[in-house]
């Protein structure tokens, strides 16, 4: 059958192997057939409920089996899927339904208090699927199962491949959210690619192990149910737990795993992996952060049957390089994060637009069909987005900004150096933050490091930098100092290094660097006004 | 201060930041997303250091840590 919604490797699943596990969860499964007669259910009460194509239903809930059956009913009905991260402050979530028009929302009972709250900070949602009821006489609320006990049979409806499928919230780098639009050809774009490199197969068991709002859920959903495989949600609580998640990997006989860096480096570290069989894994997938290469190698030379892949790419983009390590890297430099995927064009600008000649660093534009539509109710904000290349007197190619610089390196991957906004100003020199970073790492004793700004009072910028040593060892400030001294210029020597047993994460699992950078300028605030 | 109520006063003040909270003995730490990554290895130095009691690794498993009661009948049983 053709392809052309996320929606349709679903039902293509049920028509080619109905009894075949789509997920599962805490040891229960939907086969492909009951995924695809409940997301039809779901999506027919959305409408009969007022969804109507081109909505935004929001999803608030702890992860479980409901949440494919809530991507999936969700697009089915026509409208876009907002996940919510469920363990964010209720302001924020409030503030995400209002920006997104957000009129129905789907949760579970376990969420009721926050729900409650977020009901009197909005004004935008006026039914509730999983609430059975609430004090509130406007709101209209559905159980699950009423939900779900419409008729499952398919729906006819007119969607085309550009229709809105999700819509992603992440923190811009004002702090105040926005939604990043994708399509169902943006997000299968992706996932078609992503099935096809890594060659998945209906016999693959692949991990969720992101929450529904960081874009590396798309993968484990999207790329699983065209491949005909089967999706393993791993609950929040467990991701928490190194222990409980090696277990988890050996028992559900996970064979392709897609993570951030760090809960690869907790397995490792804490994750017992020497007394588990993980002998059904073939493919560990990272992305969204940069694997410090020390830690990298020493998992692979751990692993040594398993292959690893560095996926690179904002969330406007899903995906847009990536690069297969065949052997655990010699040197300590970061890896690369290699070349475009096989369906996008890569573009590598200076500040005025024009390209760079081979190896020189520039700003990295992607154009095809993985790039977002725009930005949520930021039409002035999306323009800015993408860069226009002119082909024809009236006709531009369209490309994605992606903030990020990188080189092209001798073999023909490119080299990451670090987003144009982390490059700041200090004392009138031009510094890259990250590259800092990757100085101090270089430490052995280093086990992680975050470099950040603080202002100086003076409308100018002091670096500072939090850094987490090596188990057991006592690091102090002199020897890094004089560590960084040999690789980095005067300027762009930290003023203040703090030592901590670990960093606080964003609910993505990345380095919450902004935190680290509020609590330093507040230290540094009120050491002045102590002076 | 008995261990229980050491904990919930540690989870309150040092994890949630907030003398006030309402914080249950039965509660589950994580679903709630009380509990993070950070706050473990927080929950972990501080047990370490107050109880003096050492916690392998293998035992920072959810099933130990899952709330402020099952986390004391762990050191109990085990301690």
């Amino acid at each position: 059958m053709a392809r052309f919604l996320l929606t349709h490797a679903v039902t293509a699943g049920a028509e080619r192997s109905p009894d075949k596990e789509a997920v599962r969860y805490s040891g229960n499964s939907l086969s492909y057939a009951e995924l695809e007669s409940r997301t039809n259910s779901l999506a027919r009460t959305l409408i009969e409920n007022g969804v109507s194509r081109g909505d935004r239903v929001g999803i608030f809930m702890n992860k479980g089996l409901e949440s494919a059956v809530a991507i999936y009913g969700i697009m089915k009905a026509g409208a876009a899927y907002v996940p919510l991260d469920p363990f964010a402050p209720v302001a924020r979530v409030a503030y995400v339904i209002q920006d997104c028009g957000i009129r129905h929302l789907l949760t579970k009972e376990a969420k009721a208090d926050q729900v409650g709250e977020i009901l009197g900070l909005q004004s935008s949602l006026e039914c509730l699927i999983g609430l059975p009821c609430t004090d509130q006489p406007a709101m209209r609320c559905l159980s699950w199962d009423d939900a779900c006990a419409a008729p499952g049979q398919p729906l006819a409806n007119n969607l085309t491949e550009q229709d809105l499928a999700y819509i992603l919230y992440t923190s811009g780098s004002t702090g105040t959210p926005k939604g990043i639009m994708h399509t169902h050809r943006s997000g299968l774009s992706f996932a078609e690619w992503a099935a096809e490199e890594y060659g998945l197969l209906p016999t693959d068991r692949l991990s969720n192990h992101a929450p529904l709002h960081f874009d590396l859920s798309t993968f484990d959903f999207f790329a699983g149910a065209i491949a005909g495989a089967t999706t393993i949600v791993i609950p929040e609580a467990l991701t928490k737990f190194p222990v409980n998640l090696s277990k988890l990997i050996q028992d559900e006989k996970i064979s392709v795993w897609y993570s951030v860096p760090f809960a690869l480096m907790q397995l490792m570290e804490r994750g017992v992996l020497d007394s588990r069989d993980l002998s059904a894994l073939r493919w560990i997938l990272f992305a969204g952060e940069v694997f410090p290469t020390k830690h990298l190698r020493e998992l692979m030379n751990l692993l040594p049957h398993i292959r690893f892949s560095n996926l690179f790419g904002p969330t406007e983009t899903n995906v847009c390089t990536y690069y297969h390590l065949a052997e655990p890297p010699e040197s300590d430099d970061p890896i690369p994060i290699g070349k475009a995927c096989a369906n996008i064009e890569d573009l590598v600008v200076d500040v005025d637009g024009n390209p760079v000649p081979a190896g020189e660093v520039g700003e990295l534009l992607i154009r095809g069909g993985v790039v977002m539509k725009g930005f949520w109710g930021q039409p002035e904000k999306t323009a800015n987005g993408f860069f226009k290349r002119r082909m024809f007197n009236d006709f531009d190619d369209i490309f994605y900004r992606t903030g990020d610089l990188v080189h092209l390196d001798e073999h023909g991957y490119y080299r990451y150096l670090g987003r144009k906004d982390r490059q700041i100003k200090t004392r009138g020199y031009r510094v890259e933050l990250d590259e800092i970073e990757v100085a101090l790492l270089a430490y052995d004793d280093v086990e992680e490091a975050a470099v950040y700004p603080i202002p100086d009072g003076q409308g100018s910028n002091l670096i500072a930098a939090s850094v987490i040593p090596a188990q057991g060892v006592a690091l102090s400030e002199g020897e890094l100092v004089e560590h960084l001294g040999k690789r980095l210029p005067p300027y762009a020597i930290p003023v203040e290094i703090e030592f901590a047993s670990d960093f606080p994460r964003t609910s993505t699992g990345k380095i919450n660097r902004r935190e680290l950078q509020a609590a330093a300028t507040q230290r540094r605030q009120s050491a002045a006004l102590s002076e | 201060m008995d261990r229980k109520t050491a904990l919930i006063e540690f989870i309150k003040n040092e994890v949630m930041r907030n003398k006030n909270a309402k914080l249950d003995e039965n509660e589950d730490l994580l679903s709630a997303g009380v509990l993070d990554s950070l706050a473990i290895l927080q929950l972990v130095a501080f047990i370490e250091d107050r109880f003096g009691i050492k916690i392998p690794d293998e035992e920072v498993v959810f099933e130990n840590f899952q709330s402020v009661n099952a986390l004391t009948s762990y050191l109990e049983n085990s301690h």
